[in-house]
């Protein structure tokens, strides 16, 4: 069991020095606000799958949709409201 | 003429206003249709996934029934929502139905949300975002997160709060919850569990709950990337035996990590989840010497590291739905435990995605024991069967 806490604690330092590294180093800095639905829905959908379709469901369907990804994905409200606008307009 | 005239302009009139008042009569038509059509507050929508497939073990092959999931979404509001999920499977001949989850979430506000019901466990990410069939880049799941040889929750009763909020360019995600917790086997009525957590306690064993959640922290304002760390306190034991104040602690830790490398033309797909339990010492019923009690550290381990490549945008039009998959697994039961042992796996998937929800995965998989003397061939009651397999699985989401 010792080799798996080492590794743990080498995960968990692996982590704290990228985190610490790529919040001082990140170049993109773009706010939510600044973000089109467009940019949100490609980067937050691909998280767990393949970024949906548009016209795979209705203004309707996607606006319950949305609210079940905020929920499953913890997503936030700014990002859920603009991806649901996107959605609805190229569908 | 001019009489004429009159009459002509005079009937135009009425036939322009005859023709007005029929296209007004059209339009409030139209407009009471849709009305009728659009759907109220309350809005119901069913989606869910399903597969199937062909495995071929060593000395053994078949196809297999797979499962249908239909997962059941009820909004009732705008703050207000249902969600439910059955699991019906055909397993060695036989037709099962479970519920995998079903409860009502509530928004507070923006950055907070209550779920209370039976819900997917925010511990690591495999079980609560990735284990859908479509969304899993493998036929199987990493070892360690399977019934029978299962380290860490995947599902259970209580309630939780959670959200999301920016942090500047980067963004956090929480949960923190309170639920029935792991129950211990502690080998009464069967030895060989002595130790063992069990996770599906649907009726507390005893009067505690556990605590516990997981904090995410996405680094890029791109959310390329996050990081994630779980953690799970309880007492396991049966209220009024010797092992009521057996506690648990579970840890994990996560990452996932997606971005687009132009140069491949294609996307990078990262996941990794480290999960590890302990449980106080206690002496549980040798099951090698019926009346004498053994003991042994009671920790284990699973972890696994899976990548995928899709080079989504290269121009032919068959490669750009091709995906390579790649998954190294591991898990160690606690050492000395009758139920003890270890079993790492390589795996190996090459998916076509018929479309975005749609996929048809070609894999083959290699799970060794260390220590073991030969490898078990055939479908094993509980557990991952040792040895090469090949298994051809669609998946299809909806």
């Amino acid at each position: 069991m010792n080799k798996h806490k080492i590794l743990a604690g080498l995960l968990i330092l692996v982590v704290v020095l990228v985190t610490g590294w790529v919040i001082g180093c990140a170049s993109n800095k773009a706010l939510v606000t600044e973000k089109s639905g467009a940019q949100l829905w490609g980067e937050n959908c691909v998280r767990c799958h393949n970024a949906p379709s548009p016209p795979a469901f209705n203004d309707y369907q996607w606006e319950t949709i949305a609210v079940h990804m905020r929920v499953r994905a913890s997503l936030t409200e700014e990002e859920v409201q603009k991806i649901v606008e996107f959605l609805k307009m190229a569908n | 003429m001019k009489r004429y005239v009159l009459e002509i302009v005079v009937i135009g009139m009425l036939m322009g206003l005859g023709l007005q008042n029929g296209r007004a009569q059209d339009v409030a038509a139209v407009q009471q249709e849709v009305k009728a059509l659009k759907p109220g507050l309350s809005r119901f929508l069913l989606r869910g996934y399903a597969h199937s497939g062909f495995e071929r073990y060593e000395k053994d092959n078949s196809f297999v029934g797979g499962s249908f999931n239909p997962i059941f979404l009820w909004q009732q509001s705008d703050r207000l929502l249902f969600e439910g999920e059955l699991e019906v499977k055909l397993d060695h001949g036989s037709t099962t139905i479970g519920l995998e989850y079903a409860n009502m979430s509530y928004i507070l506000n923006k950055r907070m949300i209550i779920r209370v019901g039976k819900f997917l466990i925010p511990f690591g990410i495999f079980s609560d975002r990735l284990h859908p069939r479509w969304i899993n880049r493998l036929p199987s799941n990493p070892l360690g997160f399977d019934h029978g040889e299962q380290v860490g929750p995947a599902a259970a009763l209580g309630a939780e709060i959670r959200g999301g909020a920016p942090l500047g360019a980067s963004k956090i995600n929480y949960s923190v919850y309170l639920i029935n917790g792991p129950s211990l086997n502690d080998g009464r009525e069967n030895p060989q569990e002595g130790g063992r957590l069990h996770f599906d306690n649907y009726e507390d064993n005893n009067t505690n709950k556990a605590i516990g959640g997981r904090f995410g922290f996405l680094p890029f304002s791109n959310s390329s990337l996050e990081l994630g760390v779980s953690a799970q306190f309880a007492k396991v034991g049966d209220e009024n035996t010797a092992y009521r104040d057996i506690g648990a602690r579970l840890f994990a830790l996560d990452l996932s990590l997606v971005k687009t490398i132009a140069p491949l033309k294609g996307i990078v797909d990262v996941k990794a989840q480290y999960t590890m339990t302990q449980v106080d010492d206690a002496q549980y019923v040798d099951p090698e010497n019926p009346g004498q009690a053994y003991t042994f550290k009671n920790e284990n381990v699973a972890y696994f590291v899976r990548g995928t490549f899709k080079p989504a945008f290269v121009s032919n039009t068959v490669i750009q739905k091709l995906e390579f998959a790649g998954r190294y697994s591991v898990l160690t039961l606690a050492e000395g435990a009758a139920w003890g042992g270890e079993k790492r796996q390589w795996a190996f998937s090459l998916n076509y995605w018929l479309d975005w929800r749609t996929v048809v995965k070609f894999s083959y998989q290699y799970t060794n024991s260390p220590g073991a003397e030969e490898a078990e061939a055939v479908h094993e009651e509980e557990g991952t069967p040792l040895g090469g397999a090949f298994l051809v699985h669609w998946s299809f989401g909806f």
